[in-house]
């Protein structure tokens, strides 16, 4: 999916700041790559794979001034978008520009033919066709407009195209089963894939129909229908909030994705995992670097963190010397690296700075790094000598939610792929396991245990072996968008000091699973907080067993214990979204807080 | 009619076809490889609509989770409508969304684009108030018939038992804003405003409700043993009724045997020996076991059928576990649906969403297992099991 929008107005505003305000805005469509185009005698395009931070900075506050302009925003998921598959996509003289959303069906065909009139490709894209395609037509001395129209009828497939010719002062767009509406704020005229993009300079807009081509200039805009005939099409004046568009209906993206959790383990398995074969297979993760591997490194921030953390366990126990490092103090520490270390760094969007700046030491340190990450061709995956996608798709709220989820079961499978020899129980757990995060979302109570716990003075997490991270990960999401004191322990080091904060105004949250001899523990600590009059809600594969101990008790059902903290986590996560939701906060946007934090 | 909103109706439970609606609407029930509703949105955006509303009300996270902010790079907006209190309900719950006439759709029916394109091609070539898509079908006594003088609609009889010329209402209606006021004003029955209701009314009055036939494709399931129908008219076409199928990445073990026709979504596994086949439709992430037999069934997402187990005539929930040698022999059987007793129908047996079959059990055909319900390994299972955690002893 790919969002697309255009600028056109008289008014010197700096046409790349719209561009980029507007695209911003269609991030819900994607964005691992984005690029814009500015026209004027010339025209200039800047574009880069990445998120739109990653163009912002190229830009570097560069004005880009001109009347019209396009620009486009793309999530892929096949092929790595690189710098040239980005669009704008160009003719060969550079007097063309083109965004595109859809798909040309005859491009390769046509490519064929450009290629046999000598016409340069850059890109693998279906696009560039069009741009080439255009030139052409304006090489036999056609308009702008009629080498429009006499390249749409070349054209097969399903398409919103915005094209800019240079010297031309305007924007060619048509649009055929792919959506296209235009945007009217007096002189200036926008056009975008949907109408967020523009809502907050106007909200009359004019819905574009199939095959309709127009022509936005400064102070003019002209539609044409498929025969060429001017028509007056109706505007419309849109009453919604543009807040709510891309959340489907949720009230705020955190829970939409959370929500979209078992979609999403599917994804990270697909096509990866094999229970008939008893394999798994990794390509992205080459062989040459397994079996040189001695030791592994994980750096991370965060929720990304707290991943490594059940990763570097999940390793450990697998007989691979395995630590994770928070990524801000891995160089700082200066962890040693030899022959056979492997640093493995875990980022959602691929660009957090403080995990890059790790992975550059481990990298001029002789390591090898490994990206785990969520966004194809980031920095990250981009600068690593391999890398893992977690295919979560787009996360758009600050808190992560899915995108650990993700991370959590890449981890497992990559441990499980270094293992030897197949462990076909826990194939068959990995295969079952959405059905199973379908499950908890189903039947959860978190809301209703929320409902009892609001208001509390602080919330204590405590979790054993590889709950943990989960304990960790629980108190992070309650602290970043409940703005509550939280705080998560290992079980066992409750006694050991953070017991004097526990009070019956502090509810303890124990993660209650993973074998007799962890439970019976950590049920003794729950003992030590409910002496002291605590609230007690229990995390468990096992009801029966906390029965008489917890005051509350969120169920997950019984899975291989690798995979049990993915199914507790949604547990946390809906108790921390439910408690934010009872104290009003603006949940997908925590005060203080941004989603990718670029800088170190 | 220039490029109108399409109105999709998903927010209804679909109580005859519980326990598999416990846990997400009859849209969402698996019809192929996909939902219902899928098929819905694929009508009308091959029929060249590209502004949707979905209505959603009843486990409406299912629907959003599933159908996301784009189906096939349209957007959708979702309205929200409360209380399921009838489809012109529903209608009224999408209006702030609507400015021009429009066009609604049932979102619990399998059609294709035909019917849509027919129904907005009458509405735009007359000055109707309203255009019903309308089939030509030898029974329509559990639908809506609608009587017709020369694509004048003249009577909508809802279950008509006598043998007027009745065409059977297709759900795909296109409305001017108008009857945004004739829902309001119609009176409503047993609590809920009906949609047919306000037809009704606007027939009185205006004498301008027109009915267009259509040959497009149309199914629905009312009962449980309906969805085995719906899936065996979907397989016989190949998957999706009017798109090319989705190419099915099944996995399958030398060893066993497909026997067309089947349809399957992605990431499926059928294990060394298995038999699956004819008219079976696997859902997303479905497991077959080694030597498993699975004919006529609908297997939904993420399904596990054990080793040796026998399927034949089910109905089978996302998420459900089939253990080891367990035997549904087939239909036809005695179906409880409320309080009704619907006898020899074909149907093995009903399995809600995320029942956990131990294993080495026997199901009397028309058996029903409600949602999340564990039973016993070696039990016996007949009739209908609603409410009950834990079947057979």
């Amino acid at each position: 999916m790919c969002g697309i929008i255009g600028y056109a107005s008289p008014d010197a505003e700096p046409a790349g700041d719209v561009l980029l305000d507007g695209l911003e805005r269609l991030e819900y469509r994607g964005y691992d790559s984005a690029g814009l185009a500015v026209a004027n005698s010339t025209i200039e395009v800047y574009k880069r794979a990445g998120e739109l931070a990653s163009l912002e900075s190229t830009l570097d506050g560069t004005d880009l001034v001109g009347s019209v302009g396009i620009g486009h925003t793309r999530w892929s998921t096949h092929g790595p978008p690189t710098d040239e598959n980005a669009h704008p996509h160009t003719d060969c003289e550079g007097r063309v520009a083109v965004v595109h959303n859809g798909i040309v069906t005859n491009a390769e065909a046509l490519r064929a033919e450009l290629v046999e009139a000598g016409h340069v490709f850059e890109s693998d894209t279906d696009t560039e066709v069009v741009p080439h395609l255009l030139e052409e037509f304006l090489d036999r001395d056609l308009s702008p407009e009629e080498a429009f129209e006499c390249t749409l009828e070349r054209i097969e497939g399903s398409y919103a195209i915005a094209a800019v010719v240079a010297g031309a002062d305007a924007i060619y767009a048509t649009r055929r089963h792919s959506p296209l509406v235009l945007g009217l704020d007096g002189e200036t005229t926008y056009l975008a894939s949907d109408v967020p993009a523009f809502l907050e300079q106007t909200d009359r807009v004019i819905y574009l129909e199939d095959e309709q081509i127009v022509r936005l200039a400064p102070s003019e805009l002209v539609v044409r229908d498929g025969e060429g005939s001017v028509v007056e099409p109706p505007v419309e004046t849109i009453d919604w909030d543009p807040e709510d568009v891309g959340k489907s209906g949720y009230d705020h993206f955190m829970l939409k994705e959370i929500y979209e959790q078992p979609q999403a383990v599917r994804q990270a398995t697909r096509g990866r995992v094999s229970e008939l074969d008893g394999t798994i297979e990794l390509t992205a993760f080459p062989t040459a670097m397994r079996n040189e591997l001695d030791r592994v490194q994980f750096v991370g921030c965060g929720t990304s963190y707290y991943a490594t953390r059940y990763g570097a366990a999940l390793l450990r126990e697998r007989g691979v010397p395995a630590q994770a490092f928070v990524a801000s103090e891995y160089g700082t520490e200066r962890v040693p690296t030899e022959d056979g270390t492997v640093v493995v760094g875990v980022t959602q969007s691929g660009e957090t700075a403080d995990t890059l700046a790790a992975l550059r030491d481990a990298n001029g340190a002789g390591a090898t790094t490994l990206a785990v990450t969520n966004v194809v061709g980031s920095s990250a995956a981009r600068e690593c000598d391999a890398a893992v996608y977690v295919r979560a798709g787009p996360e758009i709220s600050v808190a992560a939610t899915k995108s650990f989820a993700s991370q959590q079961v890449t981890l497992a499978t990559i441990a499980s792929a270094l293992a030897d020899g197949t462990d076909r129980p826990f194939l068959e757990s990995i295969r079952d396991l959405p059905a199973q995060v379908q499950r908890v979302l189903d039947r959860s109570n978190a809301r209703d245990v929320a409902e009892e716990l609001v208001g509390a003075d602080a919330y204590f997490f405590i979790g054993r072996g590889y709950q943990h991270p989960v304990a960790l990960e629980g108190a992070l999401k309650m602290k970043e968008i409940t703005y509550e004191h939280a705080e998560g322990f290992p079980a066992g080091e409750l006694k050991h000091g953070p017991l004097a904060l526990v009070t019956d105004r502090t509810p303890v949250v124990a993660l209650v699973t993973g074998g007799d001899d962890l439970v019976e523990k950590t049920l003794s600590n729950v003992r030590e907080v409910e002496a002291r009059g605590a609230p007690v809600v229990a995390v468990t594969d096992d009801p029966d067993g906390v029965d008489g101990v917890a005051d509350h008790v969120l169920e997950v059902p019984e899975t291989h214990r690798y995979l049990v903290p993915v199914l507790t986590n949604v547990q946390l996560q809906l108790l921390a979204y439910w408690t934010a939701n009872l104290l009003d906060r603006p949940i997908d946007k925590p005060r203080n807080l941004a989603k990718s934090v670029t800088v170190e | 009619m220039t490029d109108p909103t399409a109105v999709v109706l998903a927010a209804g439970e679909g109580k005859r076809l519980r326990p598999l609606t416990r846990h997400r609407p009859k849209p969402m029930l698996s019809a192929g490889t996909c939902p219902i509703v899928e098929h819905a949105l694929d009508a009308v955006i091959d029929a060249g609509i590209t502004s949707i509303v979905v209505v959603v009300g009843y486990k409406r996270t299912d629907v959003q989770s599933h159908l996301g902010p784009t189906y096939r790079d349209v957007p959708l907006t979702y309205a929200v409508q409360e209380k399921q209190l009838g489809t012109g309900h529903a209608v009224l719950a999408a209006q702030s969304h609507v400015d021009g006439p429009f066009l609604v759709v049932n979102g619990d029916q399998v059609i294709d684009h035909r019917i849509v394109r027919d129904v907005l091609e009458a509405h735009a070539s007359s000055d109707a108030v309203a255009t019903l898509g309308l089939l030509r079908r030898a029974d329509v006594s559990d639908y809506g018939g609608v009587l017709v003088d020369d694509g004048t609609v003249t009577e909508i009889v809802e279950g008509p038992r006598d043998d007027r010329d009745y065409r059977l209402n297709a759900g795909v209606y296109a409305f001017e804003t108008d009857v945004f006021d004739a829902i309001r004003r119609a009176r409503p029955r047993a609590g809920e405003q009906l949609i047919v209701d306000a037809i009704e009314l606007l027939i009185d009055e205006r004498d301008g409700v027109r009915g267009v036939e259509s040959d497009g494709f149309w199914a629905d399931a009312t009962y449980p043993w309906d969805l085995l129908d719906v899936a065996e008219t979907i397989v016989e076409n190949g998957g999706r009724t009017d798109r090319p199928g989705d190419e099915p990445s099944i996995s399958v073990h030398d060893s066993a045997v497909v026997r067309p026709p089947i349809v399957a979504a992605t990431d499926c596994e059928v294990g060394p020996n298995a038999v699956v086949g004819p008219n079976v439709t696997l859902g997303t992430n479905a497991t077959i076991g080694s030597n498993a037999v699975v004919e006529r069934c609908v297997v939904d997402t993420d399904v596990r059928v054990g080793a040796n187990a026998t399927l034949i005539d089910c109905v089978i929930g996302r998420g459900v576990r089939i253990g080891a040698g367990t035997v549904v022999p087939g239909g036809p059987g005695d179906v409880r649906v409320d309080d009704r007793i619907h006898e020899d129908r074909r149907l093995g047996a009903l399995f809600g969403d995320r029942v956990e079959d131990r294993g080495g059990v026997r199901y009397v055909p028309g058996a029903i297992v409600d949602a999340d319900a564990v039973v016993r390994a070696g039990s016996v299972v007949s009739g209908r099991n609603t409410y009950v955690r834990t079947v057979g002893r």
